[in-house]
Order: C-alpha cells, then structure tokens, then sequence
C-alpha cells in the first residue's frame, strides 16, 4: 500500500486540492490571515510594550516568579523574550495547522459530492483507501506549509524586532524542533484524519463544519493544555507526548482507511 | 473472454426497493449494446453495480474477467464512465479538467494534453478549451464528459443517458460520435438509454428492461422475429383492389397499410395490384421499430416511454 500511496495519481489529487485552495484568493487569504496575526502581530506588540513602556515589566517579574525559569532582574527582557518565545509562541503551533487545515479538511469530501465531481473521482483507478489517503494527504500538507511559513515569519520578525529595539537576539530552544517536526504535525494529523472522516458522512459542507468544531474543539483543547504544562516541564516529557500523539495519528489514519465503501459515500 | 457478464444479477436497495431483478446477459468485446426501459426500470443501479458502486444483493457479475464488486479499481482503469452524476470541476478549464483526469489515470502532462486536445477537436471543443467549465453549456459538458471517459483509452465505455438534457441536433451529434469511436477504437459500449429511437440507430444489440427485469435482448432482426409482428407495407393506390379489402387498413385518401409476413411477398402483390387496373403511386415496407417491439413485449401504451 505504501509504495503506492505516493504514486502520480495520488499526487495529482492532492495537487487538484491544493491549487483549488492557493488559487482561490479571498480563501487563501482568510487561511494566512489567523496564523500571521497570531505569530507576528502578538509578539510585536508584546516587543513594543517592552521597549516603551519598560515600567510595565514589573507585572511580568511577578509572573516569572510563578514561573520554574532563573532569571536576574538585569537580564529581565531577555528572559521575557525568551519566555514568549520558548514558552508562550509554541502553543500557537499546535493550533495553527489544525486551524488552517480544517476548512479544506471539512470540505475534502462533501465538497466534491455538493459539486457533483465525486462520483467521477470514484470512477478513477484508485482506491478508496488511496483517495482518502490522498485528500487526508493534501490537507496535512497545506497545514504543514502555513505551519512553517508562520514559523519562518514569526521568527524573523521576532529576531529583526528584537535586534533593533533590544539590542539583543532571541534564542529559540531546541523544544523548537519537537515541536515542529513531530507534535504539531501529529496533532495536525489526527485532526485531519477526523475531519476528513466527518467530510465523507456528511451531506453537506456546513454538517461537516459543526462536527468538526464541536467534536473536535474540546478534544484540541485539551491537548493544547496538556502541551501548555508538559513544555514548562521537561523536554523529555515534550518528547514521549510527541510521540504518543504521532501513534496515535498513524493507527487512526490506518483505521480510518478501512471504514469506507461506495455505497455510504455516495448516499 | 466476453466483456460483459452479468449472472441472475439482483440488487435490492436498503429501504426494501429492488431494483435489478435476477439479470443475466452477456457482452461480447466490441458490441455497442443498447440496454435500454423507461425511469426506473434499473439502468443506472445496473452500470453501477457493473463499476462497483454499488454490490450485488444476489447473483454476480464480471467485467472483462474482473469482479467489480471486488476490485473495483481494476474495473475502473479499463471503462470510461459518462452519467449525469460524474460531473467536472467548474473552476477548471475545458482541458485542465482532461488533463487532472488524465494524471487521475497515470498520464502524464503532455500525454494528457496531447490526447486532451486531440479528443477535445472531435468533440468540437476546441474553441472552449480554454474556458472554465463554469460557462459550458450542458451540450458542452455531455461531450467534455465523453471525452474524459475515452482520455485512458478504456476498453468499455459505460454511458448512462449521454444524451439527456441535448437538443435533438447535439443529441445526434454525440450519437454519430459514440458510432465513429465505437467503430474506430473497437470499444465495447454499454449504453443506457429510454430514448429507443437514437438507440435503434447506434446500438448492435439490445436489453429491454422493465422494472428490474430483462425482457428481452438480442439483435433487431431477431427481436423483430421474436414480436413475430412482420412488416407493414404502406401503399398509396388510385383505389384499393377487391381482393385486398379484407386484409387493409385505410390510413387515410388513397392511403393503405397491409401487413405481411416476409419481402418475399411484396413483388407479387404489386403485380396483382396493377393487374387489377389500380395506380400505384408509393410502396413502403416498414420493419418493426424498436419501440414497436418494445411496446408489443411490455403492452405499454405508447406515452410511458
Ligand atoms: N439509492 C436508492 N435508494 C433506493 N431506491 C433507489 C435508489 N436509486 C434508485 N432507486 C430505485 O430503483 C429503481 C431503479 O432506479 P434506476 O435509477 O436504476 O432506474 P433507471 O432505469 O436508471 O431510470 P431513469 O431512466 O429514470 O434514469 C427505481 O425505482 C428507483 O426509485
Ligand atoms: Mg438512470
């Protein structure tokens, strides 16, 4: 199944899906527009109280007592810079992707059966499996993708702000990586799968919308708290959870590729 | 091996509804079989079940060798499907949309494109195609669909209703193609249709379907012999002779339909005609319609079809 799960005309679905969405302005827009704010326009503000209204800092010193971090108060910006970064901005990644996959998620199916195309699609040489592979595939991917463009902007940003108005730069932690590379994609992908599984039952876009906001909200949630402590607490920890939420991705993902058949899809 | 075989095939819908009731029939490779009945006599559940959409409640069924309900996506990679239900993405061009499909089927780009083109000028598509589907005619998609399903060079073409929806010049148009790439690509077609008349001018061999159930299938002549209903000659005569008083009927001035058995019968008639003094003005023998047939076999009046 593997080897042909990448195979060309797996591919040229996930490529059709994706191309629908870049190509579609307003929706791309509103795709890049939460992510953006939420990584450059957050910590900017954030850099700006701190260079221009430094008295304020002294709430923060109350928060860094609270907070298992060393930190002298002569070094007090660095370490809230490094605190927003380390601690506060990884949070934003794992609901990000999900966020940004979701709408595309929602519609992967139902989208095609609203529009009358999936019928032909089913008509190709493919598998189910290799046809709901494919559209779990092109969400995840275009997750991923606003995921790292967010990453790549916020950081910069962060680091030119810092730089010119601190005099300083931030150091991201190496948590960084656990973060990008497994538990935001494995969060990502779980969310995917039940999405896309909601799609294919759906009879419309809006009925896969509301299963997705309310089953998967308060599960996502959780996790996100979950992350919130875990990474004030050990890099290991980050590392097991990270790995737990990637198994738990797959074996859904594997389950899930066996549920359906013509006959539920296209009633 | 026979392109299509279908063995006491039976579906029965979930809500209790059946649909196909104990079908058997068989496809040679490169017959054009008109499978044909009115709303809701089982076409369409049928092309399904012979593309795996749908499983059998009882009986079996293969294509080219393939179960369908089985391996599906085999069956798939050798037919081509048109029906009202398997439409194209709007957002796309008249051959982006090829060539998406084409890539779906394993082509790459420029074979895509290459075939794309080619199929699209014997649509007579070129001109639209570079414009979103979004502004194609429902003539214009019908063909566009056509030419999807022929874009893997499948070796049978499942068309369900290709022509629904079409004035009756578009409709011909498509029929000429389907006879021209049916003859040309040696394609077996399984064509669905309640329009008898466009059937009886395109299709080798029928299936006559009423509610679920085969009535009767083979070729014109022998569905003709089957009717039993023999030729109608019609005559338009200065007068009609004594003779043939008993076994005419008058269609109007001058105007006779006498039924017989055999063409052997219409030089001898014609000479006791004019022997008997009478002008013969016209002299038509008339075969048996498909609907003629259809309608002998079932007993529908006419208007149902
Ligand atoms: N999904 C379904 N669920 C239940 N019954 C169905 C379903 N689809 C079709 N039927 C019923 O099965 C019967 C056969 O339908 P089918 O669509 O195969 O007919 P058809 O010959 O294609 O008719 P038409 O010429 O109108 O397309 C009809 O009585 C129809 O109401
Ligand atoms: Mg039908």
């Amino acid at each position: 199944m593997r080897s042909s799960i990448f195979n060309g005309q797996a591919l040229a679905i996930i490529k059709k899906d994706i191309a629908a969405i870049v190509s579609n302005r307003r929706m791309f827009l509103a795709l890049l527009i939460v992510p953006l704010v939420l990584t450059v326009i957050v910590p900017t503000v954030f850099l700006l109280i701190l260079h221009f209204v430094p008295e304020e800092t002294a709430d923060f010193q109350k928060l860094l007592e609270l907070m298992p971090i060393e930190s002298q108060p002569r070094e007090m910006p660095k370490t809230l810079i490094n605190l927003l970064l380390n601690y506060f901005l990884p949070i934003f990644f794992l609901i990000i992707p999900v966020m940004a996959a979701s709408v595309m998620a929602a519609s992967s199916f139902v989208g095609e059966k609203e529009k009358r195309t999936l019928e032909t699609l089913l008509y190709g040489p493919l598998s189910l499996k290799e046809i709901f592979y494919a559209k779990v595939m092109a969400s995840f991917l275009l997750s991923m993708a606003v995921s790292v463009l967010s990453f790549a902007a916020m950081l910069l940003v962060l680091e030119i702000e810092s730089g010119l108005l601190l005099g300083f730069l931030a150091a991201p932690k190496v948590t960084w990586l656990l973060i990008m590379l497994l538990v935001s994609p494995a969060i990502s992908l779980i969310a995917v799968t039940l999405i896309v599984r909601f799609s294919a039952k759906a009879q419309s876009i809006e009925d896969a919308q509301q299963s997705a906001i309310f089953l998967l909200l308060p599960i996502l949630l959780l996790l996100v708290g979950q992350f919130t402590g875990v990474l004030l607490l050990s890099g290991w920890l980050l590392l097991a959870l990270g790995l737990v939420c990637a198994a738990a991705a797959a074996l859904l993902l594997k389950r899930s590729l066996h549920r359906f058949q013509y006959e539920t899809l296209l009633q | 091996m026979n392109a299509v075989t279908l063995d006491h095939l039976s579906k029965t819908y979930p809500g209790g509804r059946q649909a196909v009731d104990s079908v058997s029939l068989t496809l040679e490779p490169g017959e054009v079989f008109g499978f044909l009945g009115p709303n809701g006599a089982g076409k369409t559940t049928t092309v399904k079940l012979l593309n795996g959409m749908l499983t059998p409640t009882r009986g079996s069924l293969r294509v080219f060798g393939l179960d369908p309900a089985a391996a599906p996506e085999k069956v798939h990679a050798l037919s081509g499907v048109v029906t009202e239900h398997a439409q194209m993405y709007d957002h796309l061009t008249g051959l982006d949309n090829l060539i998406f499909y084409g890539a779906l089927f394993g082509l790459d780009i420029p074979e895509s494109r290459r075939r794309g083109q080619k199929l699209l000028a014997q649509m007579e598509l070129s001109d639209a195609e570079n414009v979103k589907l979004a502004a194609y005619s429902t003539g214009m998609r019908q063909r566009l669909s056509l030419a999807r399903a022929l874009l893997h060079r499948p070796s049978i073409l499942f068309l369900d209703e290709p022509t629904s929806g079409l004035d009756p010049e578009s409709a011909q148009k498509v029929h000429a193609m389907i006879r021209r790439l049916a003859a040309e690509q040696g394609c077996t077609v399984f064509l669905c249709t309640h329009q008898l008349r466009y059937a009886q001018e395109i299709c080798t061999r029928y299936g006559l379907m009423e509610e679920g159930r085969l009535l009767a299938q083979g070729t014109l002549e022998s569905l003709q012999a089957r009717v039993g209903s023999g030729i109608t000659l019609k005559l338009r005569l200065s007068s009609l002779p004594a003779f043939l008083e008993k076994r005419a009927v008058s269609l109007g001035e001058h105007l006779f339909a006498l039924p017989i058995r055999t063409e052997n019968e219409i030089p001898e008639l014609v000479r006791q005609i004019a022997a008997d003094g009478k002008d013969i003005f016209h002299v038509q023998a008339e075969l048996p319609t498909l609907e003629d047939i259809y309608f002998a076999l079932t007993n529908r009046p006419k208007e149902t079809l």
